[in-house]
């Protein structure tokens, strides 16, 4: 194991020193490694890592120190700088490296490899450190036809076959406004990274680590791509509703304040809350015959597209009278396959999240501000995979690393 | 090529759908052995998707539950039974990894409840994963995906500002909980072969899902603002979209992304587009007057993308440096020729369902060997070679379970 210089005392990861050399779409693998209780340095060029420079940031004035969506996904990281062009710099990572366990990068758009690998060169790094587990997040992979190829989100969506599905059919295949491809890709090059150091512990051999955009947004289609040469079915857009054997269905609801999420799909797990829900409707006083019917024998392969849209008037008419939080408090108490499409205001006061303490007012003495961010990923019996510290200003832990480096000199 | 990087752990999974067994297929991938608990009394919804009374391929005929659960053994176990638990015991004895994603307090009306089972084995690793977790006033609250994308909020941000709020497609918190499970259970067992002991997992899918939008929040606490879906444009970038083609027989739904990351790649853009008079007006020489004017670029953008067809197009921009993409349907997807160089499909043979694909992961390990892929478990199909050759039954105490009807 590596010399880490931070106490993570009794954590999954305590003792594994990580270096971070990644850009936006990995960002999110080093703060999940880090929650875990690895040691995570962020290694960044003297002027700071380039995506700290994307707005928006705290306060409106462009400050690579403020910037919203690297101090999102940055936390519970350390920073060093280091100027790879300059040979000292070089061989405090060299150096570094001979500490660590593994090394994460992600190629930019337009290369299959990042900043490191046109620093360093494999062999150069394997020498330097025999173990050292090597992980790269790309679009496409690191070999292969499309190796050279640029890729970002939207287009390794479009590649990835989770785009063509995703909209209305009136329009253009849309996407999130937030990146989902690092999403999927920042967890994988995290798993990709523990599987490694787990195989160099079993299997007695280093590993180099390859993880494609690409193919982490095939999974989110669900089967269904794979399902092709069964249905026939292409991905054609639905907008917010899923066809059944015989019908197509609503998804999405506008109520008085929003929208909400529910359908009529069937199945012995589901139809006791569409019951429930049909239940609550007519106590409203908003009963109607065609919600009157055998439901806990429901099937949504078998029931005719009139029979839906008789059934569908009448709930889209009685979602208009409620708000979202009115019909999630009932889903809740009543077990309804019902939920509210929130935002950050209302995600932020959900009295399900303060029950379990969710969110936390982070401390950061160093920009001199106090930050509400979601606190863990998950809860476990030895603590909370939780934020450990605030996203590290530019360069902040160079003395303490670079003691701990000059400290195993002397040792050695 | 040495072994299987999980080819000694030993895998228990309950539980049903695809956000808990896409979390212990990384580990089936990788050589574990991952054996799956269903009954015939309460089947994984899964396998009813495209389900009808009277279908001869009864439980086994549902392609999504097959595609999902590659590589695992299927054990039938009917845990209302009362001599059911005992066997879940043994399981559990014979496991390093127990998971599960039912409703909060089932695994404990079997008396499988993490405490009595560590109790009893202190280095089991558990995880249990639900949606909005094991706690809590909600916590019995019983979304699939659909509603744990809405709440988590990826519903809200993904779309038209002037249309509903659709999600990504697929019920995202169902494909990024499962990686999640992977990590958490793989840190586990390091933590375990460390110190000797298990622990315990309590993964909120939506929880974790707000934690992949940890902008979206910090957004609104720092700055007020909530965040707003805005189709495909980008904040820093222009034009950045999905642009209509020509059609293709009688398909009409041909789409070019593009994005346009900075005043380099449009200047290329304008060359492959032969510099036309409306790309040469000032307003969009920089992304500042190309964001301001965003809309008038994307309508004249368009009208030329549709003389194309989209993969004529798609070459020519990819070629000039620019990144750019087709966007894929799913039969196009399968076809996908850097897909295939990483063996991202594999075949396997279905008793029931013949010869299908399935997918794996995004990762690729130098020094691992490949594992054969094995199709998905007929409910039950495992249950005699897990009890005898697993659990190391009797022949007669099988049989005897069997013959009362604790192997439903």
């Amino acid at each position: 194991m590596g010399q880490s210089v931070q106490l993570a005392g009794n954590m999954n990861l305590a003792g594994f020193r990580i270096l971070d050399c990644t850009e936006e779409p990995g960002y999110l693998a080093g703060k999940l490694l880090a929650e875990l209780g690895a040691e995570v340095i962020k290694i960044e060029p003297p002027q700071g890592d380039p995506g700290r420079r994307r707005g928006p940031f705290i306060g409106d004035t462009p400050d690579p120190e403020l910037s919203v969506p690297w101090l999102a996904l940055n936390t519970s990281k350390l920073s060093v700088t280091l100027d790879l062009a300059d040979s000292k710099d070089r061989a405090t990572f060299l150096e570094l490296i001979g500490t660590a366990d593994a090394i994460l990068e992600t190629a930019g758009a337009g290369a299959c490899v990042g900043p490191l690998a046109h620093a360093l060169d494999e062999v150069e790094l394997r020498k330097a450190n025999a173990g050292i587990v090597i992980c790269r997040l790309s679009p496409f992979g690191t070999t292969g036809p499309y190796a050279e190829r640029r890729g970002s989100d939207l287009t390794v969506l479009a590649l990835g076959g989770n785009l063509y599905p995703t909209g209305n059919p009136d329009r253009p295949p849309v996407r999130c406004c937030l990146p989902v491809t690092h999403f999927h890709g920042g967890i994988e090059l995290a798993v990709a990274t523990v599987f490694a150091l787990w195989g160099r512990s079993t299997l007695g051999m280093a590993q180099t680590v390859d993880v494609s955009l690409q193919e982490c947004l095939t999974i989110p289609n669900m089967t269904v791509p794979t399902q092709y040469p069964f249905t026939g079915f292409t991905g054609k857009r639905v907008g917010g509703g899923f066809r059944g054997a015989k019908a197509f269905f609503r998804e999405l609801w506008p109520c008085k304040d929003g929208w909400i999420s529910f359908a009529l799909r069937g199945g012995p797990a589901r139809n006791p809350g569409i019951q429930a829900l049909v239940d609550y409707i007519r106590e409203c006083g908003m009963a109607a015959p065609a919600l009157e019917r055998d439901w806990k024998n429901y099937n949504h392969n078998t029931i005719s597209q009139e029979e839906v849209d008789a059934i569908q008037d009448a709930l889209g008419a009685f979602f208009r009278t409620k708000t979202m939080d009115e019909l999630f408090q009932v889903a809740c108490e009543r077990n309804l396959l019902l939920a509210p499409a929130l935002t950050a205001r209302e995600i932020l006061a959900s009295r399900q999240l303060a029950a379990r303490g969710f969110f936390v007012d982070i401390e950061d003495p160093g920009r001199g501000l106090v930050l509400r961010y979601p606190a863990y990923f998950a809860l476990t019996s030895l603590g909370a995979a939780c934020i450990r510290r605030p996203a590290p200003r530019i360069g902040e832990h160079n003395e303490l690393v670079l003691r701990s480096l000059s400290a195993t000199r002397d040792r050695t | 090529m040495t072994g299987h990087l999980f080819e000694n752990v030993k895998i228990l999974e309950f539980g049903g759908g695809a956000a808990g067994p896409l979390g212990t297929r990384y580990f089936a991938d990788h050589g574990a052995t991952v054996v799956r608990v269903e009954s015939r009394v309460r089947p994984d919804f899964i396998r009813l998707l495209r389900y009808t009374p009277g279908d001869p391929a009864g439980f086994d005929g549902s392609h999504m539950f097959a595609m999902v659960n590659v590589n695992k053994l299927g054990v039938a176990l009917d845990m209302s039974h009362p001599q059911a638990r005992e066997v879940a015991l043994r399981l559990v004895d014979w496991c390093d990894v127990l998971a599960e994603n039912f409703a909060p307090g089932t695994m404990a009306k079997w008396g499988l409840d993490y405490d009595s089972l560590a109790a009893r084995k202190p280095s089991l690793v558990m995880v249990s994963t639900c949606l909005n977790g094991q706690t809590g006033p909600d916590r019995n609250y019983p979304g699939f995906g659909g509603q744990g994308s809405a709440l988590a909020g990826f519903n809200h941000l993904t779309g038209w500002p002037d249309r509903e709020p659709l999600g990504p497609y697929g019920t995202i918190t169902d494909s990024l909980s499962p990686r999640f499970v992977a990590l958490l259970v793989a840190s586990a067992l390091l933590y375990r072969e460390r110190t000797g002991k298990g622990q315990y997992i309590d993964l909120s899918q939506v929880e974790a899902g707000i934690v992949c939008l940890s902008e979206n929040i910090l957004t609104f606490t720092t700055r007020g603002q909530v965040l707003e879906r805005c189709g495909n444009r980008s904040r820093d970038a222009a034009p950045h979209g999905v642009f209509r083609c020509a059609p293709e027989g009688d398909d009409t739904d041909r789409w070019i992304a593009l994005a346009v990351h900075d005043d380099e790649d449009w200047r290329t853009l304008r060359a492959v587009m032969g510099d036309p008079d409306w790309a040469k007006d000032p307003r969009f020489d920089t992304v500042e007057g190309r964001l301001a004017h965003v809309g008038e670029l994307e309508a004249c953008l368009e009208r030329w993308t549709m003389t194309f067809r989209a993969q004529e197009l798609a070459e020519r921009l990819v070629q000039a440096g620019l990144d750019a993409a087709v966007v894929w349907n799913f039969a196009e997807l399968l076809e996908d020729p850097q897909l295939a160089w990483r063996g991202h499909f594999r075949e396997v043979d279905h008793p029931v369902i013949g010869r299908h694909l399935c997918e794996t992961n995004a990762m690729r390990f130098s020094g691992v060997a490949e594992r054969q892929f094995r199709p998905a478990p007929c409910l039950g199909e495992h249950t005699e070679y897990v009890c005898r050759e697993l659990l190391r039954m009797s022949a007669g105490e099988y049989e005897e379970l069997l013959a009362a009807g604790v192997f439903r």
